[in-house]
């Protein structure tokens, strides 16, 4: 009876695990493939990995855009992690009698779509351009600002915090240490899991970000990663292998931080302090 | 874990290190071109081998006689193209507008008719009567040439001559065919070779369009904003036709642009009806050399204004009213307005068949293809880009298309047409005000 149930389970697994790395697993063999093999849907590992990869090279600014992507990515992780857990702490640790129907607001900003927002913040980094170019569109600034907090982080944090020991802080107190020196050298070192987590969430989404880099960037020197993989499917015989190998190339940071991170991340998940 | 964290650290603050430095860099040049603005254009477009290529041609051109004009010239895809040009224009403020942009045909009047103020008009730059007279349609409005006409999206049937031999045609027998004898081919190359003779998109109408466009008919009517479907008579003849091959067990379906491709490739189809841009996609599989030939376009059975041409696809370029107007509208002109020596190199370095009239008549324009038979398919093109008939494109033809996707699978599984065009009718009418 036992031994059975197990088997289905396993079973049941293995075909969750199938159809999730099969894409995977298509994307990468598929990138050492010619495009015409590509569309056959050749499942075979082919020998044009390099010629792709050579071909991205040379017909697009990859190291430009992985660059200006990891910069984007890498910045509003700190930035955002930063303001978020601030926030977050603030919430659950100070005492304040409106501070629920402010973070009901916050929440609540969580229900607008991008898409209403989007012509408004345009317009205000287009104002800003003109006062302010080092900040309006077209800027590593612009991209970042608007992701830098999100409600979701705060309420990560917020909730997080509520398994945070508060006898910590009276001894921080008690010894002597500033609020910002509590949250800095107490705070900040015991909810390290959580940061994991933060960063993992924050990265990703800041490294596949589309729709507003599309908008509000306007050069070929700002172009991120998602943009230049968009850019590529615009032919009338799009070159699938290169298409692909780009992708694999867009893949590789998000997953590297993830495997990185993945013990953190499940950790930051479950209830960081131990 | 420690160790991973600092290095991460470490890299941030290198990179943004670097990146301050390249920022400084950027705002410079922005501040040297603010004050030559007119000196500075930038384009956007798609398809780094079609069109991105075409401008390189006419910018280098340009740049021979106006060493002083700086071009830029960026590439998005053509979905990031709306979405940026409709938030762009949206917000109202031209920051950010680039001062040409490509534009497809289909969605041409959708952009000029809600935005006309912010496009420059050409009519004193460029002349309408210069490019086939099917592109006037979606490029100008009120009597003004706001677009220039840029490629042909001119039909032809491209057929596997090896599987017609098989089934006992020619390709001379598919010189003057309707939709119904297309169809009868097909059933003999079915039985003889086993093999499709066409494939399908459900979820995209091209064909239907064509179809339509080849009898002067469209979604809309002539003024381009009241749906035109129910009474419709090309239409009904078009579903009718669709519904036929699909009965007659002609088609081969596909999701997307990939499967569509390889079913070309494959050789699991014996013919595709469509824009000329397949061609580099058919001639991508070299194997096939000599084994495709092109027949004009079928004509609707019935149809007295049917003809052998019809149109898919296909765009022209517009002036955006931003600085630099008058510097885009020049170059512009100067090259795809009246070159007609650029599109010859056009044609034979990228395969682009322009739709400038005085091109046609040039020794590129005359080329055999080697692929396709021997058989010289850019004058043919160009001749069949002369007799498409112009339409009024309107401003809605992929919202009513949205709406006959789902009509045409209900007349598939059996509704009657009359009343799937006029529930289609009824939707399209309820759907723009």
């Amino acid at each position: 009876m036992a031994k059975s149930k197990r088997f289905f389970t396993y079973l049941f697994l293995s075909i969750i695990a199938i159809v999730s790395i099969f894409p995977f697993l298509w994307m990468v063999i598929s990138s050492t493939n010619k495009s015409v093999d590509v569309t056959r849907g050749r499942l075979l590992p082919g020998s044009h990995l390099l010629a792709n990869f050579q071909k991205l090279v040379e017909t697009t600014d990859l190291q430009l855009s992985l660059f200006n992507s990891a910069k984007i990515s890498l910045t509003t992780t700190v930035l955002a992690l930063l303001i978020a857990s601030l926030a977050g702490y603030g919430f659950e640790v100070f005492r304040s009698r409106t501070k629920d129907i402010v973070f009901n607001i916050l929440l609540l900003s969580m229900m607008i779509p991008f898409a209403a927002m989007m012509v408004p913040l345009y317009r205000m980094f287009a104002s800003i351009s003109n006062v302010a170019p080092g900040i309006g569109i077209d800027t590593m600034a612009s991209v970042i600002l608007p992701t830098v907090t999100t409600a979701f982080l705060i309420f990560f944090f917020r909730q997080s915090t509520k398994m945070f020991p508060k006898e910590l802080l009276e001894a921080g107190r008690i010894d002597g240490l500033s609020e910002l020196g509590i949250f800095f050298r107490i705070y900040l070192p015991t909810m390290k899991t959580t940061y994991a987590a933060g960063a993992i969430i924050t990265f990703m989404s800041s490294w596949n970000s589309y729709l507003w880099p599309l908008i509000v960037l306007q050069t070929p020197q700002t172009k991120t990663m998602p943009l230049l993989i968009s850019t590529l499917g615009s032919g009338y015989a799009p070159d699938y292998g290169m298409i692909l190998i780009a992708i694999v190339i867009g893949t590789i940071p998000t997953a590297l931080v993830f495997f990185l991170m993945q013990k953190q991340f499940v950790a930051g998940m479950t209830g960081s302090v131990k | 874990m420690k160790k991973s964290f600092v290095l991460l650290l470490i890299c941030m603050i290198m990179l943004t290190a670097c990146g301050s430095n390249s920022n400084t860099k950027n705002n410079a040049e922005a501040g040297t071109t603010g004050a030559e603005k007119a000196k500075e254009i930038t384009i956007w477009a798609w398809d780094p081998a079609f069109n991105i290529a075409a401008l390189e041609v006419a910018k280098a051109k340009y740049a021979a006689a106006n060493p002083d004009v700086k071009i830029n010239i960026v590439e998005y895809a053509q979905s990031d193209i709306i979405q940026k040009l409709n938030t762009g224009l949206n917000s109202g403020t031209t920051k950010g507008l680039p001062n040409v942009v490509l534009i497809e045909d289909y969605r041409a009047q959708g952009f000029l008719q809600s935005y006309k103020d912010s496009f420059y008009d050409l009519s004193s730059s460029i002349k309408g009567a210069d490019f086939a007279d099917y592109k006037s349609g979606p490029t100008s409005l009120d009597g003004k040439q706001y677009g220039v006409p840029f490629d042909s999206g001119v039909t032809g049937l491209y057929v596997r001559t090896d599987y017609l031999e098989q089934a006992g045609y020619k390709l001379a027998d598919l010189q003057d065919i309707d939709w119904k004898e297309y169809i009868e081919i097909g059933k003999k190359i079915k039985e003889k070779t086993g093999k499709a003779l066409i494939t399908l998109d459900p979820n995209d109408l091209g064909l239907i369009r064509t179809m339509i466009q080849s009898a002067g008919s469209w979604y809309l009517s002539e003024d381009g904003q009241t749906p035109d479907i129910a009474s419709n008579v090309a239409l009904k003849e078009a579903f009718e036709i669709y519904k036929e091959m699909m009965e007659a067990d002609v088609a081969n379906v596909h999701a997307d642009w990939s499967q569509f491709v390889a079913a070309l490739n494959s050789g699991d189809v014996a013919s595709v009806p469509t824009g000329n841009w397949i061609s580099p996609s058919i001639t991508a599989e070299a194997s096939q050399s000599g084994k495709w030939g092109i027949a004009p376009y079928p004509t609707l059975p019935g149809n007295d204004k049917s003809v052998h041409a019809s149109n898919l696809g296909g765009s022209s370029w517009y002036v955006m009213n931003v600085d630099g107007k008058e510097t885009a509208a020049d170059f512009m002109a100067t090259t795809f307005g009246s070159d007609s020596e650029m599109y010859q190199t056009l044609l034979t370095d990228i395969g682009v068949i322009g739709t400038f009239k005085a091109a046609a008549s040039g020794e590129a324009y005359s080329q055999a293809s080697e692929f396709f038979g021997g058989q010289k398919i850019v004058s043919d093109f160009a001749a069949w880009t002369e007799q498409i008939p112009s339409v009024n494109y309107g401003v809605h033809t992929y919202a009513i298309e949205d709406i006959l996707i789902v009509e045409m699978q209900n007349y598939l599984n059996g509704k009657d047409i009359d009343k799937v065009l006029g529930d289609a009718q009824a939707q399209a009418e309820s759907q723009i005000k």
